[in-house]
């Protein structure tokens, strides 16, 4: 009798398991085969914005630009995060920073180059808002890479420690 | 005395279901932000972060529904009982890392909640759900037929 009330138990535990699951991954079906294929997580909203806003770019292209040494990556996160860890190869430039001394950002990196934002991915917003800032002053081809540096570790790529 | 008597299961009960049903929310309508939260635990992989924050919420959502509801309410309870022990595992083990991280429990962003206090807070959660369980079981000694 004890024996059949903890299988009864067990059972609708599995029940209320699986559905959780099933309302879980169709609720956030987008999200998560974005998250599967490294695609960004947060749409570009208007088309017109297309001017001001910086691209989001996905983990393999940033990293065949890096390899390839066509792009820079900047690290919008604070120095001391960044001296933490950051993507192998990244350059510093905390959006504290950027924000305070926005002329300086003029001649800060060559004038053609293609410039990929990041910070600690998922919700993170500083890279999209440091990649506002690169565009304003004057960079043409800025990328955000939304995943950032968790998704960049996790995938097994170089990261490096210290540094300014 | 008979009156605390009457109403504490019910109260217990039903303010667990709630505070569950009030963290889940939230989680559901954001969870790119409680991926980000669950991320900051560095216990999951990347996709694996996504995917907790994907099915988590739902799971915490159905079982408070359902302690307010009276509807299984064992098995619920036992559901709410295993998650809170996984949060006290996560949580101990960010303390134990000295992660500085907030425990991403309910609104997501804002001011950090300290882990210790988490941990505090899911110890108090384990405690009511242990009489919840205990009520029940009275319950369905004495009300048999």
């Amino acid at each position: 009798m004890l024996k059949n009330s903890w299988l009864g138990t067990a059972a609708e535990a599995v029940v209320i398991v699986a559905i959780s699951t099933v309302l879980g991954l169709s609720w956030n079906r987008t999200l998560l085969t974005g998250a599967w294929k490294g695609e960004p997580t947060q749409q570009v909203e208007v088309a017109q914005q297309g001017a001001v806003l910086p691209m989001p770019i996905g983990l393999a292209q940033v990293k065949e630009l890096s390899d390839a040494g066509q792009a820079l990556l900047v690290d919008a996160r604070s120095s001391a995060s960044y001296a933490e860890e950051h993507i192998a190869g990244a350059l510093t430039l905390p959006l504290e920073e950027a924000r305070g001394k926005s002329a300086s950002l003029r001649g800060r990196f060559p004038a053609g180059a293609t410039i990929i934002a990041y910070c600690n991915g998922f919700s993170c917003h500083d890279s999209m808002e440091l990649g506002k800032l690169l565009i304003q002053a004057g960079y043409s081809s800025v990328y955000v890479f939304e995943g950032g540096l968790p998704e960049w570790r996790d995938a097994g790529h170089p990261v490096a420690k210290g540094g300014k | 005395m008979s009156l605390l008597k009457r109403y504490l299961p019910a109260a217990v009960r039903i303010s667990l279901g709630a505070v569950f049903i009030y963290a889940a929310l939230p989680k559901i309508a954001d969870p790119a932000a409680f991926a980000g939260s669950v991320a900051a635990y560095r216990i999951l992989p990347y996709f694996g972060s996504y995917l907790a924050a994907a099915v988590l919420p739902f799971l915490e959502l159905i079982c408070g529904m359902l302690l307010v509801c009276r509807w299984r309410v064992k098995t619920a309870a036992l559901i709410i009982a295993a998650m809170n022990l996984l949060f006290i595992a996560a949580l101990a083990s960010a303390i134990a890392r000295g992660l500085d991280i907030d425990c991403g429990c309910f609104r997501q962003g804002g001011a950090k909640t300290s882990p210790w206090l988490a941990l505090g807070r899911d110890v108090l959660f384990l405690a009511m759900t242990a009489l919840v369980l205990r009520f029940e079981k009275k319950d369905a000694t004495t009300a048999a037929p």
